[in-house]
C-alpha cells in the first residue's frame, strides 16, 4: 500500500531527526533564561502584594475541576511556597541541583496555579507545561554549577528532541493564538480590538488613530497572520531574523497596550531557542571566557542514546505529549453552543486577547420554609477579581453558588435555594442574561458536560 | 512575502516607537480636568458646606437651652442640615477621608446605629469613641436617635441629663475633628489628586471611580433594600426591618437617599456647588462616545436617566422608607429592581470605558 509505505518513510524520518545529535548550546540557554525569568516573575509578583491578595486575603477559593482538595497553605504556608520558588529557579537557572530544582519548581508553581481557578492565565498554564518538560531534559549538562560538582556528567551534544519539544510547545502558543482568532468577530467585526483601541483614545500623539475603524481592522489581522505565522518564519533559517524582529515589536506593543505584566518579555527571550546551535554556542562561549571557567571534556554522545525498547518507550511519550497538547485545545467541539459565550472548552486552550467579556451577577438565596429571600452581597464572601471573574463563566457561577449554599447551611438555614440573574456582555454586544435565573444552583452538580442551563448567546 | 515582512516590520517599528513614546504620559493627561473640576467645584466645596454645618450644629448645640422647645427645634434642623450635607461628601472615602485618623465613613455614618450601646455609655460615662466597636454608638445615626427618638417634650426632659449632653458633645466635636483634619489635609492632597494619571489602584481615576461604584452600592444595598427586606447578610435572607433604614428616627430616610443619589449624580455630570456644570464622568463617556450594554444606545445619557429614574422612583413615595416598609407597599420591588438596573451600567460600562481596571493582577496577553 502506497500510503503505508510513505507514512512508515515519514515516520523514520521523523525519529531520525529526533535522535540525530545536535548542540547542547540552544538548550542550556533556553534554561538560564527561563531560569532567571522565572524568578524576576516571582519576585515581582512577590513585590506587588499579590501572594498576599490572593492567597490569603480571600475567604473562599474556586477550584479546578478534579482539583477541590488543593487548598491554600495559610500566611506561613504560602510565603514559604514562594521563597522555595525563588531558590529554585535560581537554582535552574545556575543549573544547580537541577533535577532536584525543576521538579521543586514544577510541583510548587502548579501547586499554586491550582490554588484558585479565578487566577488562571494562559501564560501560567505555558510555564507549568515548559517547567513539566524541563524535569526530563538534560539541561544542566553543560554551564552549571552541577558541572562543578560532577564534572563528568559534562556533555556537548544531545539529541535533537528536547530542543525540538520545546520549539514545539513554544510554537503551538503562537499557532493556537492565531487559530482563535479565526473567528467572525476578530476578523470581521474587529472586535474585541475596536474596544481596546476605544480606551486608548486619549493616548497622545497616537490617540486619535486608535479610534480609526480600519486601524482595529489593522490590528486584528495583522495579530492573526502574525501568530499564525511567526512560528514557520522563527523555522526558516531565511527569515528567522526578520520574523524574530517582527516578534520582538509586536511582544513590545502589546505588552504597553496591555496589562499582561512579564509574559511578553517571557515570549522574547524564551524564543532565543529557534536560532541556530551556532548562535547559542557563541553565548555558551561568551559566558564561560565571563566566567573564566575552562570548559571540560565531555562525555561521548553516544553512550547517552536509548536504543531499543527504551527508545521506544520515550518515542511513545513525546508522541503522546505531542498529541494531548496538539488536540486538547480542540476539546471545545464536543460542546453545542458559542465557545465565547459558554466557555466550555476555553480554558488550556492558548486563547490569549481575545474577547471582552463583563458581568454583573446578582445572586439570591431563598429560605425554603419562610419563603424569604434576599441578594447576597458578593463582596461579602468574594474579593472583586473573584467576582469579576466569576461572573462571566458559568462553571465559576455554579462553584460559588455552592459556595453560598455551605455558608448559609453552617449558619443554620437548611436546604436553601440559591438563583443566580447574571448578565453578560460579550465583545460590546447588549448584556444578555447568561443563565437560567430559575434555577436552584444548589442541586446542580458541577460535571464537564454541557451545562443546559446556560442561555444562548 | 519578503515585502510583506518588510512592511510589517516597518509598521510595526512606527507603532512601536509611537507607543512607546505615548507610554510616559500615557493615561491621565485628559484626566486632569475632570480631576480638576471634581476636587475644586464638588469635593473641597462639599467638605468645607459639612464643616460649617457641623460647627453651627456645634454652636447649636453649646446654646442649647433645655426648656426651650425653640432651641431643641433649631437644633434639630441644623443636624438634618448637616446629615444631608454628609451625603455630599459619603462617596469621597479615599485619600485625606480614608486615613486612619479621619476614616469619615465609618465615624460619621455607620447605621443602623446601637441604641443599647450608647445608653450604655451614657450610664457608664466610661467609654472610646475611637475603638471600631463604637462606630455603632456615634456618628450623625446615633444624633439622630438621641435628638429625634422620642416627643419634644420628653426629648427637652431628657436632655437634662448632664451625662446625655456630655455624650451629644462629644459625638459632635468627634466628627468635627475628623473632618477639620480631612479640609485641612485636602489642602496638600489636591496637587497630588489633580496630577495623578495611569489607572492603577492608587491613581486618582481608579479612586473616584470604586468609591462612586461603592457608594451607589451601599444606597442600594444599606439604605434600600437591607431594611426592606431584599438583602442577605452572609447569605441569609433578612426579613424586612424599618429601623435599619438611615434617619429612622428623623423621618428622613428617602430624603437622605435621593441627597445622596443627587450627590452622585452631581459628580457624575460634573455640577459643582457654584451649579457651574463642568467636566464630569458624563463628558468623558460623551468624548470616549461609549455605548451602553445594559440599554441601547448611548452610555453617558443612559446613565443620566437612569440617575433621574431613580429619583423619580424615590420622590413617587408619599411617606417616608420607615413607614412605606411597614406598610409593605408592594412598588419597594419595582424601586428595588430601578436601583439595580444602574449596577451594571456602573460597574461594566462605566468602568470598561474608564479602563479602571478590577484586577490588581496581570490579565491575559500574547
Amino acid at each position: 500500500m502506497q500510503t503505508g509505505i510513505n507514512f512508515s518513510t515519514y515516520k523514520d524520518q521523523i525519529l531520525e531527526g529526533m535522535y540525530a545529535k545536535t548542540s547542547i548550546a540552544p538548550l542550556v540557554v533556553f534554561r538560564i533564561i527561563f531560569g532567571f525569568m522565572m524568578f524576576a516573575s516571582t519576585l515581582r509578583f512577590w513585590s506587588k502584594g499579590w501572594i498576599d491578595s490572593l492567597f490569603l486575603q480571600p475567604d473562599h477559593f474556586f477550584h479546578y475541576y478534579g482539583f477541590h482538595w488543593v487548598k491554600p497553605l495559610g500566611d506561613f504556608g504560602m510565603y514559604a511556597v514562594f521563597t522555595l520558588l525563588l531558590i529554585s529557579s535560581l537554582c535552574i537557572a545556575l543549573g544547580l541541583f537541577y533535577r532536584f530544582a525543576t521538579v521543586a519548581y514544577f510541583i510548587l508553581f502548579t501547586y499554586v496555579e491550582l490554588v484558585d481557578i479565578t487566577n488562571y492565565l494562559n501564560h501560567y498554564y505555558f510555564i507549568s507545561l515548559v517547567a513539566f518538560l524541563m524535569c526530563f531534559l538534560p539541561a544542566h549538562r553543560s554551564l552549571s554549577f552541577d558541572l562543578a560538582r560532577n564534572p563528568k556528567i559534562a556533555l556537548n551534544e544531545i539529541s535533537n528532541w528536547p530542543i525540538y519539544l520545546l520549539k514545539f510547545q513554544l510554537g503551538l502558543v503562537y499557532f493556537f493564538a492565531g487559530v482563535a482568532k479565526l473567528n467572525t468577530d476578530w476578523l470581521l467585526d474587529a472586535m474585541p480590538m475596536s474596544i481596546w483601541m476605544q480606551s486608548k483614545a486619549h493616548w497622545p500623539l497616537v490617540g486619535s488613530f486608535f479610534t480609526e475603524k480600519w486601524v482595529a481592522y489593522g490590528f486584528s489581522w495583522l495579530g492573526c497572520v502574525f501568530d499564525l505565522t511567526v512560528v514557520f518564519f522563527l523555522l526558516s533559517k531565511r527569515y528567522r531574523i526578520p520574523a524574530y524582529a517582527v516578534l520582538v515589536i509586536f511582544h513590545v506593543i502589546t505588552g504597553f497596550m496591555f496589562p499582561i505584566g512579564m509574559f511578553p518579555w517571557i515570549m522574547i527571550l524564551t524564543t532565543l531557542i529557534f536560532f541556530s546551535s551556532d548562535f547559542h554556542e557563541k553565548v555558551v562561549i561568551f559566558i564561560y571566557s565571563k566566567l573564566n571557567v575552562k570548559v571540560g571534556p565531555s562525555i561521548e554522545y553516544n553512550s547517552l542514546i536509548l536504543h531499543g525498547f527504551k527508545r521506544k518507550i520515550l518515542t511513545f511519550f513525546i508522541a503522546a505529549y505531542v498529541f494531548f497538547q496538539l488536540l486538547f485545545p480542540f476539546r471545545y467541539l464536543l460542546y453545542p453552543g458559542d465557545l465565547f459565550w459558554t466557555e466550555q472548552g476555553y480554558r488550556f486552550s492558548w486563547r490569549v486577547m481575545l474577547m471582552e467579556k463583563a458581568g454583573t451577577a446578582f445572586f439570591y438565596v431563598t429560605d425554603p420554609e419562610t419563603g424569604r429571600k434576599g441578594e447576597v452581597d458578593n463582596s461579602q464572601f468574594l474579593t472583586p477579581t473573584q467576582e469579576k471573574m466569576m461572573a462571566t463563566q458559568p462553571d465559576l457561577i455554579l462553584q460559588y453558588a455552592k459556595i453560598i449554599a455551605e455558608e448559609v447551611e453552617s449558619k443554620g438555614l437548611k436546604n436553601p435555594i440559591v438563583n443566580a440573574e447574571v448578565y453578560v456582555t460579550l465583545n460590546g454586544a447588549r448584556s444578555k442574561l447568561f443563565i437560567d435565573p430559575e434555577v436552584n444552583l444548589v442541586e446542580l452538580k458541577d460535571h464537564l458536560k454541557h451545562k443546559d442551563w446556560i442561555l444562548e448567546r | 512575502m519578503k515585502k510583506v515582512l518588510r512592511l510589517a516590520t516597518v509598521v510595526g517599528l512606527l507603532m512601536g516607537f509611537s507607543s512607546c513614546d505615548s507610554e510616559k504620559p500615557t493615561d491621565g493627561v485628559t484626566y486632569t480636568d475632570l480631576f480638576e473640576q471634581t476636587a475644586d467645584h464638588i469635593i473641597i466645596p462639599g467638605y468645607a458646606q459639612f464643616q460649617s454645618d457641623l460647627s453651627a450644629l456645634g454652636a447649636d448645640f453649646t446654646a442649647f437651652d433645655a426648656s426651650d422647645v425653640q432651641s431643641l427645634e433649631k437644633l434639630q434642623d441644623q443636624f438634618k442640615k448637616a446629615y444631608l450635607s454628609w451625603q455630599s461628601v459619603s462617596s469621597f472615602d479615599f485619600g485625606p477621608a480614608a486615613e486612619f485618623s479621619a476614616l469619615l465613613l465609618s465615624n460619621c455614618n455607620s447605621f443602623p446605629t446601637n441604641i443599647s450601646k450608647i445608653e450604655d455609655h451614657i450610664q457608664s460615662g466610661s467609654f472610646d469613641l475611637d475603638v471600631p466597636s463604637n462606630y455603632e454608638a456615634k456618628g450623625l445615626p446615633a444624633l439622630d436617635y438621641l435628638l429625634f427618638h422620642t416627643s419634644q417634650s420628653e426629648l427637652l426632659s431628657e436632655l437634662n441629663d448632664s451625662s446625655r449632653i456630655n455624650y451629644i458633645r462629644d459625638c459632635i466635636a468627634d466628627m468635627q475633628t475628623r473632618v477639620d483634619a480631612v479640609v485641612e489635609a485636602w489642602d496638600g492632597y489636591r496637587a497630588e489628586f489633580v496630577q495623578s494619571s495611569g489607572n492603577d489602584r492608587s491613581s486618582s481615576l481608579s479612586l473616584l471611580f470604586n468609591t462612586f461604584l461603592y457608594d451607589y452600592e451601599q444606597v442600594k444595598r444599606n439604605k434600600f433594600a437591607l431594611p426592606s427586606g431584599f438583602a442577605t447578610q452572609y447569605g441569609i435572607p433578612i426579613s424586612a426591618d424599618n429601623s435599619a433604614v438611615e434617619g429612622h428616627y428623623s423621618n428622613m430616610s428617602f430624603e437622605l437617599m435621593d441627597a445622596n443619589l443627587a450627590a452622585l449624580e452631581k459628580v457624575y455630570m460634573g455640577i459643582g456647588y457654584d451649579g457651574v456644570d463642568g467636566v464630569g464622568i458624563y463628558e468623558k463617556l460623551k468624548e470616549y462616545n461609549a455605548q451602553s450594554t445594559v440599554v441601547d444606545g448611548d452610555l453617558a445619557s443612559a446613565i443620566q436617566e437612569q440617575f433621574t429614574a431613580c429619583r423619580e422612583a424615590i420622590s413617587a413615595y408619599t411617606n417616608d422608607l420607615s413607614s412605606e416598609i411597614e406598610n409593605n407597599n408592594v412598588n419597594l420591588t419595582e424601586t428595588s429592581n430601578t436601583l439595580q438596573k444602574l449596577v451594571p451600567m456602573i460597574k461594566n460600562d462605566m468602568r470598561s470605558y474608564l479602563s479602571v481596571t478590577v484586577t490588581s493582577t496581570d490579565a491575559d496577553g500574547d
